[in-house]
């Protein structure tokens, strides 16, 4: 593929990362395959689909591309859109089943969330592998012969990811921001812009700086009533960008008492916008706009065998495994995304979710509605 | 944002404002090739239109659905008109229909189903359908289908644009429209008895029927 075509597919990727984008789905060979190699599969999101090829580059395996309604691996997993009909659908359709003679499928560990290993087995005879979480490591896993380091099976929130956010934010917003000024405050149109980018580009990439401050509970500090990245840290960004909107008019000449107060409700808003969900933007917390940020994840001791498959799928190292036929425990709870992964595979089901009011979400509940119903069920 | 609600109790009106609202009247056309007594399957039966309109004719009705959400309001829809003893659902999706037995089905309802599937995954279907239907068994089928005459397909596009952005915005979800359907379905071996496009040549119902003596 040429560089620029890469270029326009990451680019592009990325401006409108927050919509879905889907591309065909069905096999596709890499390199030149035979009745052994490999079989991988994903969702069929253009960018995933474009990054999952470009690191297989130089491997000879297949390529199964499930619909995932365009939506990238994680999100479609957790929120219903990549299931097990869609996983099964592609293993028996796509006529992947003729060109190889094992009936083994490497899956990313981000689908364990929607698509339960059993039952593709169950049903197709396929026996699912979970893969490494980021494509960039599944040349190291396949040579490893299908064995995970622990850093394979963990998310993380680099600065190339954070500014692929950033970029994925501030576009969009832009756009919108630059329609509506267009009409009423055409003068302003150009300073939000860069403030727009600025101010994302700001959160993002200082996200390492005060992410150990975000919580996950509901806690107040000092003398602001909300949580911090749920206005503390919204009022800091707000006064930096007031601080940039002033540097800017003084600079420029064009400062005026007159035009303070529509700034002050501009920056305002920007920022309001640009952070609105924030900890859902990163894939290291929760969703804060969703109710089940509250749900914490039991076991029951008594159930588990020690089987540590929600070890094997945890996207965040959340589970310990003292040793064979023991059961698990969470020592690092506290790095849970409730992503349900662990709930979903475990075969024995020992994990359950609960809610703060004491409502349990039992594993059948969270298999069959993942999380989107779930946030509404809570009420 | 990630973008975690399916919307299905918003989807007979995304789909209603999709199809122009000619929906029910082409269900009801084509659920009157059901006779009392038959064995009839719907495939993506979504919350029930097809499957309670067979049942209410009498037909023992197997639904089955990828999207257990919609199953769910298809369930109540079901219970609340005391249909439950006819009806069957199942979360399931098409490409389990070579678990069904062969020649089971007097007649086999698909609306808004095939455009929901990938080219490969409706040549299974069709192929699964055949086999599972009896011989004089009827395939029944309503969807979006690409109009014929590229002029048609450029207005067509036209005034789906906003239609689409507007359904996106209430379901996230949309469909599209299948190519070549009426071909597809004789390659698979059917007969077609009768099919009508809607003006814009851009929706279809579609009676097919299984040839009484295997193809050759």
């Amino acid at each position: 593929m040429s560089l620029l075509c890469r270029l326009t597919v990451n680019i592009i990727g990325t401006l409108l990362r927050i919509l879905p984008m889907p591309c065909p789905t069905g096999v596709f060979k890499i390199g030149n395959p035979d009745t052994t190699s490999p079989v991988l599969l994903t969702g069929n999101y253009r960018l995933t689909v474009h990054r999952v090829r470009r690191a297989l580059r130089g491997t000879d395996c297949y390529l199964l591309v499930a619909n995932s309604r365009g939506i990238n691996v994680w999100c479609a997993a957790t929120g219903g859109l990549l299931t097990n009909h869609d996983v099964i659908s592609v293993l028996k359709t796509s006529g992947v089943h003729e060109r190889v003679n094992h009936r083994r499928v490497i899956l990313p560990q981000l689908a364990a969330a929607g698509v339960m290993s059993g039952t593709i087995h169950e049903k197709t005879g396929w026996r699912v592998i979970w893969g490494p979480v980021y494509a960039r490591d599944i040349p190291a896993f396949l040579s490893a012969d299908f064995k995970k380091t622990r850093d394979m099976s963990r998310v993380n929130f680099l600065w190339d990811q954070r500014l692929e956010m950033a970029s994925a934010w501030a576009f969009p917003i832009s756009l919108v921001a630059a329609l509506l000024l267009w009409g009423f405050w055409p003068e302003a149109l150009w300073p939000a812009v860069c403030l727009i980018w600025g101010t994302s580009m700001m959160i993002f990439l200082a996200f390492p700086f005060y992410a150990h401050r975000l919580n996950r509970g509901g806690k107040r500090i000092g003398f602001v009533f909300f949580d911090f990245g749920q206005g503390a840290l919204q009022l800091f960004v707000w006064g930096i960008a007031l601080l940039g909107i002033l540097f800017y008019s003084v600079l420029s000449g064009e400062f005026t008492w007159a035009a303070t107060p529509r700034w002050l409700l501009l920056t305002f808003i920007l920022v309001l916008v640009l952070s609105i969900d924030l900890t859902g933007s990163t894939p290291v917390f929760k969703s804060g706009l969703h109710e089940d940020r509250y749900l914490k994840v039991t076991i029951d001791e008594t159930r588990c065998k020690g089987i540590g498959f929600c070890e094997s799928v945890c996207p965040r190292d959340c589970y310990e495994l003292a040793g064979k036929g023991q059961t698990v425990s969470m020592p690092p709870a506290a790095r849970c995304v409730q992503c349900g992964a662990c709930i979903v595979q475990c075969p024995a089901d020992a994990l359950f979710f609960t809610h703060p009011s004491g409502k349990i979400l039992d594993p059948e509940t969270v298999r069959r509605f993942k999380l989107n119903l779930m946030g509404k069920r809570l009420k | 944002m990630k973008i975690l609600e399916s919307a299905p109790n918003r989807y007979d009106l995304g789909i209603r404002l999709l199809t122009w609202g000619r929906l029910d009247a082409a269900y009801d056309r084509l659920a009157s090739h059901i006779g009392e007594g038959q064995e009839v399957l719907d495939m993506g039966c979504g919350t029930g239109a097809l499957t309670l309109r067979a049942a209410r004719r009498g037909a023992k009705v197997k639904g089955i659905d990828i999207n257990p959400q919609m199953l769910e309001i298809a369930r109540t829809r079901i219970r609340e008109e005391k249909l439950h003893g006819q009806v069957a659902l199942h979360e399931r999706g098409v490409a389990e229909l070579d678990g069904e037995a062969s020649a089971l089905y007097s007649v086999v309802m698909s609306g808004l189903c095939l455009s929901e599937l990938s080219t490969s995954e409706q040549t299974f279907t069709l192929g699964q359908v055949y086999r599972i239907l009896k011989p004089g068994g009827l395939l029944l089928i309503a969807d979006e289908v690409q109009p014929f005459s590229l002029l048609k397909r450029g207005a067509h596009h036209l005034m789906r644009f906003p239609l689409i952005i507007l359904t996106y915005l209430l379901t996230q979800t949309t469909t599209r429209a299948v190519k070549g359907i009426e071909e597809r379905i004789v390659d698979a071996g059917f007969l077609i008895e009768g099919a009508r496009r809607s003006n814009l040549e851009s929706f279809v119902e579609l009676i097919a029927v299984k040839p009484q003596e295997e193809r050759p």
